[in-house]
């Protein structure tokens, strides 16, 4: 890739490949695709901020992160008992930066979540920050904007 | 309704599960608790300087909090224009001297007075401006800068209410070398079912082990120790602090947060973890909750980080914990309050009733496994909602 700029459809389906990690319930896969220094992030009232001064809904970093994907996985996280069956709909992917070694790409979501019964819609947009790895690429960073990122929301216990 | 039958539904040791379904309860609940006592509002750092408001509800009024621009005096007032009843302010937190609704321009400044109105021709002298101002609530009390609001008169003043809830409110606010602030944002989470769920749940040790199971497992792989439960239970105490108001005590770090208690300030108020913690009540099965991360005063940047990042552990709408109580102590509760049939209409609050303690201050106190706070939540529910 070196001095090549990357297709826009080559991250496009890097992002669709991620979200089938997610859709089909392959958590440990999904956990795999991000560095050991990453973070994933869900703010909090708002989009932009400084997460050491303000609280967030989700700032992982690779540790709490696994242990997410753990108590998914380990029978006992009652909040996903029943388990949400979710889509997410990737689209208007565009990169925003790219060197060498990192592309930053922006991608707007729409996620329906079924649980008990009732159909929920999570819509936003995505912000990630891949790292270089051999013929693809690792998750340096995952922000996930929620449009009602500020209002009195549910159980967000499911991956998003 | 009649109070008779609502004096039926709190037995000792036991409530009835009309508390959380009945549309009639609930509606009576906003009058005769929400309308009759003191109801937290906001805590000063969210209207530090002068001019300064926020929105917010008692009961199922909206109401605005402001910092009067002249006094710095707090005002609670309504959010109504005395006109044709638009909300005068729409924004969650600001600042403003004026607030002027958008309906006919009537104009408010930030003490509820009103100032004027687009073409004062249409009224003669008999209409008296200075009765026209936003309605105030009638009684506003500041501790240790926790701001609450009664709409009644009728209540005892905030210090006699708050009782011996007061010391460990200083306690909190002493947990910074130069204070404590409200001043990193929220985690606002909904639930389909009844506020008083989430008021038992904010002290309710008994579920530690069985509902977050999960969670403790993670800091025992993590610490290679194991919390002892049972050994727990016996060290901690659930006091009854009176007025509705309970207290847990916990016995070294769970992993959830500083504070080394839990406690309720009846009905609205909770202080949990590293949390100051807001229930409001929606309708009968549809509750808000607010947790709003105490921040330290004059502690480095790093250490209110490390604060934020433990709360998200266990606590808001992705956190380990919350996530687990909307599940198992909300929703598989509200599923399970529709069987009545052959008397299963009650649910048990006795558990260790057989072994409390009443000090010379009143205070009961029994072990952290105990149900002493929902008893003592259910007393003060009682008394306000069979009130005449």
């Amino acid at each position: 890739m070196n001095g090549v700029l990357i297709d826009r459809k080559d991250v496009e389906a890097f992002l669709i490949d991620e979200a089938s990690y997610l859709n089909d319930g392959n958590f440990s896969e999904w956990l795999d695709l991000f560095t050991e220094d990453a973070w994933y992030w869900i703010p909090s009232n708002k989009d932009h901020y400084d997460p050491n001064t303000h609280v967030s809904i989700i700032y992982d970093n690779k540790e709490r992160l696994g242990e997410r994907v753990w108590r998914l996985q380990s029978g006992l996280a009652y909040g996903q008992e029943p388990q949400s069956r979710t889509r997410h709909l990737i689209s208007n992917v565009r990169v925003l930066d790219q060197d060498d070694q990192t592309i930053t790409v922006s991608s707007n979501f729409i996620i329906v979540e079924l649980r008990r019964s009732i159909q929920t819609i999570y819509s936003g947009r995505f912000e990630h920050n891949l790292r270089k790895n051999g013929n693809s690429w690792k998750i340096a960073a995952k922000k996930v904007e929620l449009i009602n990122n500020n209002e009195f929301i549910g159980n967000l216990s499911f991956l998003l | 309704m009649n109070t008779v039958k609502i004096s039926d539904l709190v037995k000792e040791g036991a409530i009835h599960g009309d508390v959380y379904k009945d549309e009639e309860i609930f509606q009576k609940e906003m009058k005769n608790i929400f309308e009759n006592t003191w109801v937290y509002v906001a805590h000063e750092s969210e209207i530090a300087n002068s001019g300064d408001y926020k929105t917010t509800f008692i009961g199922f009024n909206p109401v605005i909090v402001t910092r009067d621009s002249d006094s710095d005096e707090i005002h609670v007032v309504l959010n109504r224009c005395r006109h044709r009843a638009a909300t005068v302010c729409q924004q969650e937190q600001g600042n403003a001297n004026y607030f002027r609704c958008a309906y006919h321009g009537w104009t408010y400044s930030n003490n509820g007075d009103l100032t004027g109105m687009p073409f004062q021709d249409g009224y003669d002298e008999k209409f008296d401006r200075c009765k026209m101002g936003l309605i105030k609530v009638p009684k506003v009390g500041v501790y240790q800068g926790f701001i609450f609001a009664s709409l009644s008169e009728d209540v005892p003043s905030l210090e006699d209410y708050l009782g011996h809830a007061r010391k460990y409110i200083d306690y909190v606010v002493n947990t910074g070398p130069e204070g404590i602030a409200l001043n990193a944002g929220v985690h606002k989470y909904s639930f389909d079912g009844n506020w008083k769920l989430q008021v038992e749940n904010t002290i309710d040790p008994y579920h530690l082990s069985v509902t977050h199971r999960s969670f403790f497992n993670l800091v025992a792989n993590k610490t290679g120790k194991r919390i002892n439960f049972s050994k727990m239970h016996k060290n901690e105490k659930i006091r009854d602090l009176g007025n509705g108001h309970s207290l847990y005590e916990l016995d070294g770090d769970l992993g959830i947060g500083a504070l080394p208690f839990n406690l309720i300030i009846f009905p609205n108020l909770g202080f949990v973890g590293s949390q100051v913690r807001v229930t409001r009540p929606i309708s009968v099965n549809k509750t808000h909750v607010s947790l709003y991360p105490i921040m330290l005063k004059g502690v480095s940047v790093e250490e209110n980080a490390s604060r934020l990042r433990k709360h998200e552990g266990f606590y808001g709408p992705a956190g380990f914990g919350t996530v687990d109580d909307l599940e198992v102590g909300f929703d598989r509760v509200m599923e399970g309050l529709n069987a009545k049939a052959n008397g299963a209409e009650w649910l048990e609050i006795s558990r260790g009733m057989n072994r409390e303690e009443i000090d010379e201050d009143g205070i009961i106190t029994a072990t952290s496994s105990d149900e002493v706070s929902a008893r003592a939540l259910y007393k003060e529910w009682r008394r306000l909602m069979t009130k005449e």
